[in-house]
């Protein structure tokens, strides 16, 4: 048979209808699901696979899952077997040694039938509020994945369009938010077949063997992209060593260390010398280290390159076997995204000599989970509440860090103090910038966020974060950002907790969270005065911190800068 | 035209970013004038006036004190929040919670830009006040609200020259006490200062999106205010002192006065008019369900209208990116409203719209425009790269020496220059080949928002009919419905200004809303009755100051729903039955079922159902102008046939060349007349293209009805 020529304009009509499919996946998804996790913060991603299980279009939702995705989904499919899969069947897996990440992460995964014929996979994967486990939300520090959760290997969970019930008790029994996983789970049920409706319409219009042959050409224009963005990469190898502050056991670091190598070939990313895997929750699997990876490269690219099988396969990742970068069985993986993340921040640390103005500072690089729950004394209910927090974010070689936001693939929203109160026994009590947490620098990082919740009625709290041992690292001189605090708050005394711990809590006692600020960029002492009188003004960074950092003397009652001392604070300074 | 000089009028002007047009309608016989000046960016008001004024001169039979009402549509309150103009403003908050505005939703607009920045908040940190006190989820005082420290906050907000202030407090949306208390404690002070409460602005959850909603209706108000009150004082001039009305965002007017105290309905003015235009027409005409397509020269703009009303949404951003998808991220780029706006899909194609072959050897079209400086390579101006314009003339579709009526003649073969260099020869493509590519991805990106608009929510297009105006609407809008598979097309009498018409022909509107987030098993149903009796007398206040020129007001009853769990909501209808009992509840759940099956796939029969929001909408309806029927009825087009010219239809002849293509006059085209595409028709601002498979009937009004063949 031959094929014709690919035309230009059918390929980028082809290629918009593919991503809208699933952009309205993510929007069914979200809009009837339950858990404030996925409706409201957006903790999930859908994307499109094709007959040979490459990934070919995403929504965008977050990076962490779909770099994580295109591994974990072909995996799954490969156990169960796609001859073992018929029209209207869907797929469940969180497998961590299928291929999967943390047990939270449940994928669903659903062949696309178009007459009989497979054309491809529908998937969308959710952070569920609650797997079961050790603990309400099923975040803490364990010693084996066993005591993490249900681990679900791929299962024929919808068979023939109808949802086995049987399984679906089976799995709810071991959840504690029942109800709301229910709710999460039909959303994602409906995701995927919103998917199915939208790929089939496209198929009745170009027709099967068209629909393939541009998703070969799709891909194969990606790839071509991604081989011009390489070659325009500086050649050599860049390293950088670096830690989680501790494994949740025991207080010993976690050693990361990065080697990237760019050459004509592309870019491989070799994590050797990194710890051995801990009996601890900060192991990531290989998928969540080729997440990371693969997040990096995408950052350093064109803003608008697709992401699918043709920039993917330039992602070369040696992440040595039995180490925190690519744990083997039984190692414990819930913490497994802190480690993942913390990897971005190496890799851009590496790269910054090569690239200074493409990469930021050290950001918040970390998950930053709290979890809680109890039961609801209104409903009668078991609650579950899950979201992560934001922090400061490292600054840039023209811009500093902005305050308060996710980083690198997580962009998961807040959950609305107004959302949260309502739907669970939960008073958050502060939500504001942390003062003076910003990493000096010519261009400072971001603040870090504080966040203090009071519990009313009796609770199990998960601490599972990171950051309170060293701040996110400065660059070319600019300094570290202000380290993360985790307190309990009993009576008035303020007890400061590790960064991965649970807690059971009384009525009245509160949880604090003060999350690091960005790392500096440059010379604290270059930074323009005028910028440190607008910070001071806005109160983020205190008067003494501006004259003992960045040599800057503020006369607060006159709003201004004092210009003699502090030229001689910063003549002083740098001789 | 002397008899007209008993007749009453009304005038809608719209400020365009290149153009005010003017509209005057004979309210008696139904005849329209159009005025169009040059917008007046430093001061709008007196481009307003310019164009009122031009109405004035056009009919000297026009007495002043016979106008009935001004409509005005305007981007004044969208332009100060994008160009970083807004008022000095404070906000006021509970304790704990001062960095609301500077937080946000803590997300980043993009995904993989490690060099992004988090919109500005318009509120400094400094100007950002906490005050001692906390209300529960129920609305329950936790925290009494502490008078002492709010007298210190009042004192330094009088210190610290601020024009507005807006107070948003945590679950004040269940109890708007301590807000009301606040704000007789700063109006007692500070009389001059325009104040603005959450639970009056936007009593909805979501404390985030409330405060946002609320700060912008502070920020901009002292600005809205100065400038209606300009206008109104130069129509005072004219002699014309009726009411002024002001188009809102989600197409209703409302009189100036209530647009000086809630602005923010009205950010999104200026395009809320085509959809609104678009619903009238297809209402007045007999088809309630279209899909209105406005495109000009930058931007293309889709919207969707059932049952002769535009969709509404509330998912909206203020100066962000173009909202698709999930919206979430697009929506991190701009400043949240929750007040409704009509649901358009604003995106960067019009006729200027630049073509180029990226990296990867793909064609792609926009999002750059040479807008009218330099403008098209057809122009002649100084523009070098490929538009759109210079494509569809490529194609045939345009005629070189009729643009503008033949005020203008475009340069044909600097068109085709530019394309052949810059698309036909890096891709191995004809220059036809390669113009017809350009037009077919800009078509693909204006199907993907009307596909946004439809499918997306939840509505079959094959239901619709595609309406097309706007300069460049017509010469697209037959394809995009071949390729969205809308079977039917309408190109409205005078498509190049459809939407200043739109002004005309727009109810009073004003919405008001009342909490609840209570389980249908769980509330008493004589509190829904009692609520929304609340709402009515409201509604009929506030529409009294507009009686005048709306009569007797209506109301429309909607209760937003959900699964207890959920936290979209889908609005739903109330029952018609009066009597609200355990039936009409029955039969709302039913509806909201039914709802959530369409919109998503599946109903969960046994979940219980939640009512978050009340709604009332009160209805002042307008006495439409009638439309004028053309005097020429006949069948015989030939009458209008100006010639033919070679146009350029691969797509649909499969013999990819060019087909002999029939040209018309339309303002000579007989009511009556039924003609076969490919066909072009002509109008001094506008072409339409009907492409080969589709039948045109010229209707009774002059309206084009385009159809596929079947």
């Amino acid at each position: 048979m031959t094929t014709s020529a690919i035309d230009p304009i059918k390929l980028e009509v082809i290629r918009n209808a593919l991503t809208q499919a699933a952009e309205e996946m993510a929007i069914a998804l979200r809009r009837s699901a339950y858990s404030t996790n996925v409706k409201t913060r957006q903790d999930f991603s859908c994307a499109f696979f094709d007959k040979y299980l490459r990934s070919v279009a995403q929504a965008f939702t977050q990076p962490v899952h779909l770099g994580s995705f295109v591994r974990h989904v072909p995996v799954a499919v490969k156990r169960y077997g796609p001859e073992n899969l018929g029209p209207g069947d869907m797929i469940l897996s969180n497998d961590p040694y299928g291929g999967g990440v943390h047990l939270n992460d449940i994928s669903l995964i659903a062949p696309v039938f178009y007459q009989d014929q497979l054309v491809g996979y529908t998937a969308c994967l959710a952070h569920h509020v609650d797997v079961g486990g050790g603990a309400p939300a099923s975040v803490g520090a364990f010693r084996e994945v066993f005591q993490e959760g249900i681990i679900i290997p791929p299962i024929k969970f919808v068979v023939n369009g109808e949802l086995d019930d049987d399984l679906f008790r089976l799995v709810l029994s071991q959840i504690r938010s029942k109800r709301e996983t229910a709710g999460d789970f039909r959303a994602q049920i409906a995701s995927n077949r919103t998917g199915a409706i939208r790929i089939s319409e496209i198929i009745d219009k170009y027709g099967i063997e068209e629909f393939d042959q541009y998703i070969d050409e799709i891909i194969e224009y990606t790839d071509r992209r991604t081989r011009a963005e390489v070659a325009k990469l500086p050649k050599g190898v860049f390293k950088a060593e670096g830690f989680v502050d501790n494994d949740g056991f025991t207080d010993d670091v976690v050693k990361l260390v990065v080697k990237v190598t760019i050459d004509d070939d592309g870019v491989r990313f070799d994590t050797a010398g990194s710890d051995p895997q801990r009996r601890a929750p900060v192991n990531s699997t290989f998928a969540q280290t080729f997440s990371a990876c693969a997040y990096a490269l995408r950052a350093l690219m064109d803003r608008d390159l697709p992401v699918n099988d043709g920039f993917y396969r330039y992602v070369h990742v040696d992440a040595p076997k039995g180490t925190v970068t690519n744990c083997v069985h039984p190692a414990p993986v819930v913490g497994g995204w802190e480690t993942h993340v913390r990897l971005n921040d190496l890799i851009f640390e590496a790269l910054a000599p090569a690239l200074p103005d493409a990469v930021c500072a050290g950001t918040k690089s970390m998950q930053c989970h709290s979890g809680f729950g109890g039961e609801n004394h209104e409903t009668g209910e078991y609650y579950c509440f899950l979201e992560t927090i934001a922090g400061g974010y490292g600054a840039r070689s023209t811009s500093d860090g902005p305050d308060a936001v996710q980083s690198h693939g997580q962009n998961t929203e807040n959950a609305p103090v107004e959302e949260t109160e309502s739907n669970y026994p939960v008073r958050i009590t502060r939500y504001e910038l942390v003062t003076d947490s910003e990493g000096p620098g010519e261009f400072r990082g971001g603040l870090g966020l504080r966040r203090d919740y009071m519990f009313p009625d009796e609770a199990t709290f998960t601490i599972l974060a990171d950051r309170d041992k060293f701040g996110p690292r400065g660059l070319f001189g600019g300094e570290h950002g202000g380290k993360s605090v985790y307190a309990l708050i009993k009576d008035g005394n303020e007890e400061h907790l590790s960064s991965k711990t649970t807690v059971q809590l009384q009525p009245g006692d509160v949880i604090s969270y003060r999350t690091s600020g960005g790392g500096g960029y440059g010379e604290p002492f270059k930074r323009d005065p005028k910028a440190i009188l607008d910070d001071v003004l806005q109160g983020k960074i205190s008067v003494d911190r501006a004259r003992d950092r960045y040599g800057v003397d503020i006369d607060i009652s006159k709003q201004q800068v004092n210009e003699q001392t502090t030229k001689e604070l910063r003549n002083g300074k740098q001789r | 035209m002397t008899a007209n000089s008993e007749g009453r009028y009304r005038i809608g002007v719209d400020i365009g970013g290149t153009f005010t047009d003017g509209t005057l309608v004979n309210s008696n016989s139904g005849r329209v004038t159009t005025s169009k000046v040059l917008s007046t960016p430093y001061d709008p008001a007196s481009g307003f006036i310019s164009a009122v004024q031009k109405l004035l001169d056009l009919d000297d039979s026009v007495k002043p004190e016979a106008v009935e009402h001004v409509v005005h549509a305007t981007t004044v309150a969208t332009n100060a929040i994008i160009e970083g103009k807004t008022a000095k403003t404070a906000f006021v908050t509970t304790e704990g919670f001062r960095d609301m505005l500077e937080i946000a939703r803590q997300i980043r607009p993009s995904l993989y830009d490690l060099q992004f920045e988090k919109p500005a908040p318009l509120v400094p940190r400094q100007l950002c006040f906490e005050v001692p006190e906390r209300l529960d989820a129920k609305g329950q005082v936790v925290t009494p609200l502490d008078e002492a420290a709010l007298d210190e906050v009042v004192d330094r907000i009088a210190e610290s020259g601020v024009e507005a202030v807006a107070v948003c407090l945590l679950h004040s949306y269940r109890n708007g006490d301590h807000e009301q208390r606040i704000g007789k404690a700063i109006a007692a002070k500070l009389p001059n200062v325009i104040i603005s409460l959450s639970s009056e602005v936007v009593p909805e959850f979501r404390e985030y999106l409330r405060a946002s909603t609320t700060v912008i209706n502070s920020s901009v108000a002292p600005i809205v205010r100065t400038y209606l009150a300009s206008i109104s004082k130069k129509l005072h001039a004219l002699n014309i002192t009726s009411e002024l009305l002001v188009m809102q965002s989600s197409g209703g007017v409302y009189p100036a006065a209530a647009a000086s105290e809630n602005p923010v309905f009205m950010v999104e003015s200026g395009p809320a008019a085509g959809a609104v235009a678009a619903a009238s027409l297809g209402t007045a005409l007999g088809y309630p369900n279209v899909i209105s397509f406005d495109m000009g020269g930058t931007t293309a703009k889709a919207s969707l209208i059932r049952n002769g009303q535009p969709n509404i949404t509330k998912d909206y951003s203020v100066g962000g990116a173009a909202q698709n998808g999930t919206g979430a991220f697009g929506g991190a780029s701009g400043y949240p409203i929750r007040t409704p706006v009509v649901d358009l899909v604003e995106i960067g194609a019009g006729g200027g719209s630049i073509a180029w072959v990226d990296s990867g050897g793909a064609l792609r079209v926009g999002p750059q425009s040479a807008g009218a400086d330099p403008g098209p390579v057809c122009y002649g101006l100084g523009g070098e790269q490929p538009t759109i314009t210079d494509a569809n003339l490529v194609l045939g579709r345009l005629d070189p020496a009729y643009f503008a009526g033949g005020e203008m003649s475009l340069n044909l073969d600097a068109a085709r220059e530019a394309i052949r260099t810059q698309c036909a020869e890096p891709l191995g493509l004809s220059v036809e080949e390669a113009a017809h590519g350009i037009v077919e991805i800009a078509n693909t990106a204006m199907v993907n928002a009307l596909r946004l608009v439809s499918v997306q929510r939840g509505h079959d297009p094959r239901d619709f009919m595609l309406v097309g105006f706007g300069g460049a609407g017509p010469a697209h809008a037959v394809r995009l419905a071949e390729q969205a598979g809308i079977p039917r097309v309408l190109i409205p009498q005078g498509p190049g200004t459809a939407s200043a018409l739109g002004l005309l022909v727009t109810d009073v509107r004003m919405e008001g809303s009342s909490t609840l987030i209570i389980r249908s098993d769980e509330i008493e149903h004589s509190r829904i009755a009692s609520e929304f009796d609340r709402l009515e007398a409201a509604g009929r206040e506030a529409h009294s100051v507009a009686a005048s020129a709306s009569g007797t007001p209506l109301f429309e009853r909607t209760i937003e729903m959900r699964y207890w769990g959920q936290s979209f909501e889908l609005s739903v209808p109330a029952p018609s039955s009066s009597t609200i009992d355990q039936a009409w509840m029955n039969e709302l759940t039913e509806s909201f079922h039914d709802a959530h099956e369409m919109a998503y796939g599946f109903r969960a029969k046994d979940e219980p159902v939640e009512l978050v929001n009340l709604r009332l909408t009160t209805i002042g309806k307008i006495v439409r102008p009638q439309m004028q029927k053309l005097k020429n009825i006949g069948t015989d087009v030939f009458v209008a046939f100006k010639g033919e010219r070679p146009v350029y239809f691969a797509e649909n002849s499969g013999e990819k060349g060019v087909v002999q293509t029939p040209v018309y006059d339309r303002s000579k085209l007989p009511a009556g007349a039924v003609f076969e595409g490919p066909a072009i028709i002509e109008e001094p601002d506008c072409t339409t293209v009907i492409h080969p498979a589709w039948t045109v009937t010229v209707d009774e009004f002059g309206n084009l009805e385009i159809e596929i063949n079947s």
